[in-house]
């Protein structure tokens, strides 16, 4: 079995488990929307106001949310010690890092598009092809935070105050992603998606390839007691 | 001639500032089963987990059939770990846990292999049920059929009794032996070392990461807790 087919075994259990539980999904989702539902009610977010806190609403949101997720992302595997079994298959063992991080970035991806339509509504923004590049941007937004958050998930998971750890290690983090993505976001808003946009988005991708390789080379280390 | 399936050189590990093992030198045969005993924190579940290659060590190296389960995933491969814990999936059914690490260890006939598996541990009739609904004694005849799933030829067992009323101890050893009699070489920690007695060909030891005690062994129940009582104190 190859390191492809290894990730893909990873990634099929743990959203077959998710199908039947909802244990992550759910909450991230709820959680995403009461955010945006209460700054829609905290402030007029119509107009200028869109232009100057939307995209950092947004990416709030979507970060919290992230962790949310991330913290339950080995839960299944610590219940019956089952990242034993796991590091005992043959092969690389980093296919591990990978199927999880593909699992968790799929999840963010979906809680993106079930709010994507209620900030359109609570921003009064008419739906048009302008979403199209967002959606880009949610996609190396969610690589990125994925990326780092499944190594610091990783690392925190077998310690005793790991809710805490997790944002303090990933926050730090992944605030250069962070400000790219709020960036973009706020041009893609503006309807601005020629030659500002594309070093925000050249930033993202570089940052999630480089935190993906890295974590590739570390996770082995990462999961160790 | 001898081989030495199991090889711990001068193996130490600490956690912090606590020495779990202390330079520990181990060999054990092909086919032999060797039953590791010792008192809470002598250090048994942590060379468990060193053999197992879940853990490294902070000196000295670990071979398994000759090659470093870190290392070297193919040695990993011939290894089985039964533990107390089941390592195994809760919202997954008994076949798609074990279709899952079938799937893992690459093997080719995996749906007569997990067949095989649950008929073998008698739990093909409940092979739809998720493992939430399943009594300890069934997630541990499940974890047993995971942990021989790709016919190992080293079997780890780390307390595989705890938890288990006298009838599913009873099924369990059973099962063992039959381990046992394929030639599998098997390496078990327990503190109810009276149930090891008809499995045991081997008893070693261990007290404050060191071993304390090895020999071979040949002898009933009784016996081998009296033998142990002196290094353990109170046992079962």
């Amino acid at each position: 079995m190859n390191f492809w087919q290894r990730t893909l075994a990873i990634l099929h259990k743990d959203l077959m488990a998710e199908w039947r539980t909802k244990e992550r999904l759910s909450p991230m989702a709820f959680f995403s929307l009461l955010v945006l539902l209460v700054f829609n009610f905290s402030f007029e977010l119509g107009g200028a106001a869109l232009h100057e806190i939307g995209p950092g609403v947004l990416w709030s949101s979507f970060v919290f949310a992230s962790l949310l997720g991330l913290s339950r992302s080995f839960a299944d595997e610590r219940e019956n010690h089952s990242l034993d079994a796991l590091l005992m298959a043959p092969g690389d063992r980093s296919a591990i890092y990978l199927g999880k991080m593909l699992g968790n970035l799929i999840f963010l991806l979906a809680v993106e598009l079930i709010c994507l339509p209620f900030f359109t509504l609570f921003f009064n923004l008419s739906p048009g092809w302008f979403l199209l590049p967002l959606l880009g941007v949610f996609f190396l937004g969610s690589a990125c935070l994925s990326a780092a958050g499944t190594l610091f998930a990783a690392m925190s998971s077998n310690m005793r105050l790991r809710e805490l750890l997790l944002p303090l290690l990933m926050l730090p983090m992944i605030l250069p992603a962070l400000i790219s993505c709020v960036e973009a976001t706020g041009l893609v808003l503006d309807h601005e998606w020629g030659e500002s946009l594309y070093p925000h988005l050249k930033m993202l991708a570089v940052y999630a390839i480089v935190f993906i390789a890295l974590s590739l080379m570390l996770f082995e280390y990462a999961v160790e007691e | 001639m001898l081989i030495d399936d199991i090889v711990l050189e001068k193996a130490s590990k600490n956690f912090a500032s606590f020495v779990a093992l202390r330079a520990v030198d181990l060999c054990v045969q092909r086919g032999q089963f060797t039953l590791l005993a010792g008192a809470n924190g002598a250090g048994k579940s942590t060379l468990l987990r060193l053999a197992a290659g879940v853990s490294r060590p902070n000196s000295g190296r670990v071979l398994i059939a000759g090659e470093d389960p870190q290392r070297n995933s193919k040695a990993r491969a011939a290894i089985g770990l039964l533990s107390h814990h089941t390592l195994l999936y809760d919202d997954l059914s008994a076949e798609e846990n074990l279709s899952f690490f079938a799937q893992l260890y690459g093997l080719a006939d995996a749906t007569q292999r997990v067949e095989g598996a649950l008929q073998e541990v008698g739990l093909l009739e409940h092979r739809r049920r998720r493992l939430r609904g399943f009594s300890r004694g069934m997630r541990q005849r499940l974890a047993l059929a995971r942990a021989t799933l790709h016919q190992p030829a080293v079997l780890l067992l780390d307390e595989p009794f705890t938890g288990l009323d006298q009838p599913a101890c009873a099924a369990l050893s059973q099962r063992l032996l039959q381990v046992k009699e394929r030639g599998q070489t098997c390496m078990m920690v327990t503190h109810r070392v009276g149930e090891a007695a008809a499995l045991a060909d081997r008893l070693v030891v261990l007290r404050r990461g060191r071993i304390c005690h090895d020999q071979q062994w040949q002898g009933s129940s009784q016996e081998l807790v009296d033998t142990c009582a002196p290094f353990l104190g109170a046992i079962h």
